[in-house]
C-alpha cells in the first residue's frame, strides 16, 4: 500500500527553482533516505512531504489524500522533525511536551513515555534552552512522535544528535513508514531500505534499494 | 471544546515564557513612565488643561507600547520554527491565534496597570471605572489587529515599518472612541456619545474578522 | 492600434469631454468662484478610488477562497489605480481647501478618512512588495484589502461620530443646480471610463509580469535550508 505518491513536484521561489519535477512514491513501512548536498532540494521536498509547504506544482497524495488540501487532517497523523527545533526556550522538555499533547489532542500521560523513549527523562524538568544540543534534537524528535504517527519525516536529525543518536533514530522510526534526509550514507545504509539522491533540485540516479549492512 | 483549550495552553505558554524571562513587561512599564514624564515636559501641563491633554498622552503611549507588546508576540526568530511546528498538529490556526492575542494582550494589560495609576498621579486627572472599562475593551481589538499583522510582518523584510503602516491605520477608531471616552470621564468636556457601546461594537466586528482570515496568515 | 492603445485613446477623449463641460457648460459658483469646478474632478476621483478599492476586496475575497490567479492580478492593477486615484482626490482636496477654508488641511471625517485610505493602500502595496512573491505575497495582500475596505468606513464613521463632539469646518453642501449636476455626472462617468481602462492595461501589464517570472531560466538555487522563512 502506498503511503505517498508524489509526481512532478515543483517548487519555485520567485524565479529560482528549489525542486525540478520530483517523482517519488514510499510504501506502507518502508524507510526513504534522501541524499544529497546543501542546496540540493531536500529541505524543499521534506517540508512538502510533511505539509509544512506546498510545491507549486506538481501532484502529492499522502495516505490516499491529497497533501496540498487535507493538510490539517494529515498533520494529525504526520510527524515532522524539522531542521530547526523549534522547542521554547523558557519551558522545562516536560512543559514543551506537555503543551503539544493539548495541541495534538493525546494524553498527558504520554509526556512520560516519550520523555523515556528519547532518553530524556533525567532532562525533563530542565529548561529547553539550558539542554545541550543533542538533547534538544531527542526532544524535537520526541515531540514528532508524541502523537503517535503513522509517517515520520526527518530533516537531517542526525546533524546534531550526540552518541546513540542512530539507535534512537532506529527506535522511533521502528513500525512507521519514514522518510530521512541526511548527508551520512553510512546512517542511510542502516536505518533505510531505499535512498534517493537530488541535486539541484531534481532526482539522480535511480532509486536504489540497498541492502541492510550493519 | 478543544479550540478553546489550545488557545488557553498557547497563551499560558506565552505567559509563562514572559513570566520567567521578565524581559518586555519591565520594559514597557518603564517606557509608559518616561513617556509620561516627557510628556509633562513637552506639554506643560498644569491643573486646568490636565484634564484635556491627559487622554491625548494615555492614548499615544498605549499605541506605543502596544506596538512593541503585539509585535514581539510573534518576531523572534524562535518563534517562526515553533509558530510552524504549532501549526502542524490539528489544531486550528484560529485557536492559536486566539491564545497569542489574549496574552499578548494580558501583557497590554499588565503594562496599562501601571500607566493608569501613573496618570493619575502625574497628571492629577481621576481614575474611575469609565476610563478602565474603556481602555480594557479598546485593548482587546487593538490586540486581535496588532497580533495579525504582527503575524504577518514577522516573515516579511522591513517589520519595524510595515507594523505600524498596516496597524495603526485600523486602530484609529478604538484611539477615537476610547479617547473621546476617556476625555467625559476625566471631566475634560466634550459631548456624551455612547463611546463604549462604540467599542465593544469594534471588539466583535474585528474579533469576528481576525478569527476568520487568521489561517491565511499564519499558514501557508 | 492594440485594443489597449485604442482604450487609452478613448479614455483621454472622454476626459477631454469631461473638462469641456467642467470649464465650458457649467456655471460659475456664485459662493466659491472658479476654484469650485475643482469639486468636479475631485469627487469623481474619489468615487473612482472607491470603486477601485472595491475591485481590491472583492479580487481579495475571491482569492483566498479559490486560489485564483486572475482574481490576484485584478486585485494589484484595481491597488495601483486606486492609490493613483486617491492621491488625486487628496492633492486636489488640498487645492480647493486653501482658498475656501484658509488652510491645506483639516481633520474633518473625509479628509482623515481619504487619508487613512491612502495610507491603507500605500501598505498594501508594500505587503505585495515585501512579501515572498507568488502565494504569500497575494494572501497577505487579500488580507490588507479587506480589512482596508472595511477600515475606511469605519474611520470614516468614527471621525464624523467625533466631529460632532467637536464641530469644525462645514463643507459648503447647497444641491446642486441641473447644469451642475449633469456636469458633475458626465466628469464622473467619464472618470470611471478612465479608471476602467487604467485598471484594464494595468492587469494586463500584471499578466505579461507573471509570465516572464514563469519562462525565466531556472538557475541552480540554494534552497531553504532552514525551516520557516530562510530568506
Amino acid at each position: 500500500m502506498s503511503v505517498i505518491v508524489a509526481a512532478s513536484l515543483t517548487q519555485r521561489f520567485g524565479s529560482e527553482i528549489g525542486l525540478d519535477g520530483v517523482d517519488l512514491d514510499v510504501d506502507a513501512g518502508e524507510h526513504l533516505a534522501v541524499l544529497g548536498d546543501n542546496g540540493a532540494g531536500k529541505t524543499t521536498l521534506l517540508r512538502i512531504l510533511a505539509t509544512a509547504a506546498r510545491p507549486t506544482s506538481g501532484r502529492i497524495e499522502i495516505f490516499g489524500l491529497n497533501a496540498t488540501i487535507e493538510r490539517r487532517r494529515l498533520r494529525g497523523v504526520i510527524g515532522f522533525v524539522a531542521h530547526a527545533p523549534g522547542l521554547y526556550p523558557a519551558l522545562s522538555a516536560a512543559e514543551n511536551l506537555e503543551f503539544y499533547c493539548t495541541l495534538q489532542g493525546v494524553d498527558r500521560g504520554r509526556v512520560a513515555e516519550v520523555l523515556e523513549l528519547v532518553g530524556l527523562e533525567e532532562l525533563a524538568g530542565r529548561p529547553a534552552d539550558k539542554l545541550s544540543r543533542g538533547a534538544q534534537q531527542r526532544l524535537a524528535i520526541g515531540r514528532a512522535v508524541l502523537h503517535d504517527p503513522k509517517l515520520l519525516v526527518l530533516d537531517e536529525p542526525d546533524a546534531s544528535l550526540d552518541s546513540g543518536g542512530a539507535d534512537l533514530l532506529a527506535r522511533v522510526m521502528r513500525g512507521r513508514t519514514a522518510v530521512i534526509a541526511t548527508h551520512d550514507h553510512a546512517l542511510a545504509n542502516r536505518l533505510c531500505q531505499r535512498t534517493l539522491m537530488l541535486r539541484r533540485g531534481r532526482v539522480v540516479g535511480v532509486p536504489t534499494r540497498l541492502r541492510v549492512v550493519h | 471544546m478543544r479550540s478553546l483549550a489550545v488557545a488557553l495552553a498557547v497563551a499560558r505558554k506565552d505567559l509563562t515564557s514572559e513570566w520567567r524571562t521578565r524581559e518586555l513587561v519591565p520594559a514597557l512599564a518603564q517606557f509608559v513612565v518616561l513617556a509620561l514624564v516627557i510628556a509633562n515636559f513637552g506639554f506643560q501641563i498644569d491643573s486646568r488643561n490636565a484634564p484635556a491633554i491627559a487622554p491625548g498622552v494615555l492614548w499615544m503611549a498605549l499605541v506605543f507600547a502596544g506596538l512593541v507588546a503585539f509585535g514581539r508576540a510573534f518576531a523572534a526568530e524562535r518563534e517562526q520554527s515553533s509558530l510552524e511546528a504549532m501549526l502542524m498538529t490539528p489544531a486550528s490556526p484560529a485557536a492559536i491565534f486566539a491564545g497569542k492575542a489574549l496574552a499578548a494582550a494580558l501583557l497590554l494589560v499588565l503594562c496599562e496597570a501601571v500607566l493608569l495609576p501613573a496618570l493619575a498621579l502625574f497628571f492629577s486627572v481621576p481614575l474611575s471605572l469609565e476610563v478602565v472599562s474603556a481602555v480594557l475593551l479598546a485593548t482587546v481589538g487593538m490586540a486581535v489587529l496588532g497580533c495579525l499583522f504582527a503575524a504577518m510582518v514577522a516573515r516579511v523584510r522591513a517589520r519595524e515599518l510595515l507594523l505600524p503602516l498596516l496597524t495603526l491605520p485600523l486602530w484609529i477608531p478604538f484611539i477615537v472612541f476610547g479617547g473621546q471616552a476617556v476625555q467625559v470621564a476625566m471631566g475634560g468636556g466634550g459631548g456624551t456619545g455612547n463611546a463604549s457601546g462604540l467599542l465593544i461594537d469594534l471588539d466583535i466586528l474585528f474579533v469576528v474578522l481576525t478569527s476568520l482570515v487568521a489561517r491565511f496568515v499564519l499558514d501557508d | 492600434m492594440t485594443k489597449y492603445e485604442k482604450g487609452a485613446l478613448a479614455a483621454v477623449a472622454a476626459m477631454v469631454v469631461a473638462a469641456g463641460f467642467i470649464f465650458l457648460y457649467a456655471p460659475t459658483d456664485a459662493l466659491q468662484g472658479p476654484v469650485q469646478r475643482i469639486f468636479y474632478l475631485h469627487v469623481s476621483s474619489a468615487i473612482a478610488a472607491y470603486g477601485c478599492f472595491a475591485v481590491v476586496l472583492i479580487g481579495g475575497i475571491a482569492y483566498l477562497w479559490k486560489e485564483n490567479a486572475v482574481a490576484d492580478r485584478l486585485a494589484r492593477a484595481g491597488a495601483l489605480v486606486g492609490v493613483v486615484f486617491t492621491t488625486v482626490t487628496l492633492v486636489m482636496g488640498m487645492i480647493w481647501a486653501k482658498p475656501i477654508w484658509g488652510t491645506y488641511w483639516t481633520w474633518d471625517a473625509r479628509l482623515t478618512s481619504t487619508l487613512v485610505l491612502w495610507i491603507i493602500y500605500a501598505g498594501y502595496l508594500m505587503i505585495r512588495r515585501l512579501a515572498d512573491p507568488g502565494r504569500q505575497a497575494a494572501r497577505f495582500a487579500a488580507v490588507v484589502g479587506i480589512f482596508g475596505f472595511a477600515d475606511v468606513l469605519v474611520v470614516h464613521f468614527s471621525v464624523t461620530w467625533w466631529r460632532t463632539q467637536h464641530p469644525g469646518p462645514v463643507v459648503i453642501n447647497d444641491a446642486l443646480p441641473p447644469q451642475m449636476l449633469v456636469a458633475f455626472f458626465v466628469t464622473l462617468a467619464c472618470t470611471l471610463f478612465l479608471a476602467a481602462v487604467m485598471v484594464a492595461i494595468r492587469y494586463r501589464i500584471e499578466v505579461l509580469m507573471d509570465q516572464a517570472v514563469e519562462k525565466s531560466v531556472p538557475a541552480p538555487v540554494v534552497a531553504p535550508t532552514e525551516a520557516g522563512s530562510a530568506r
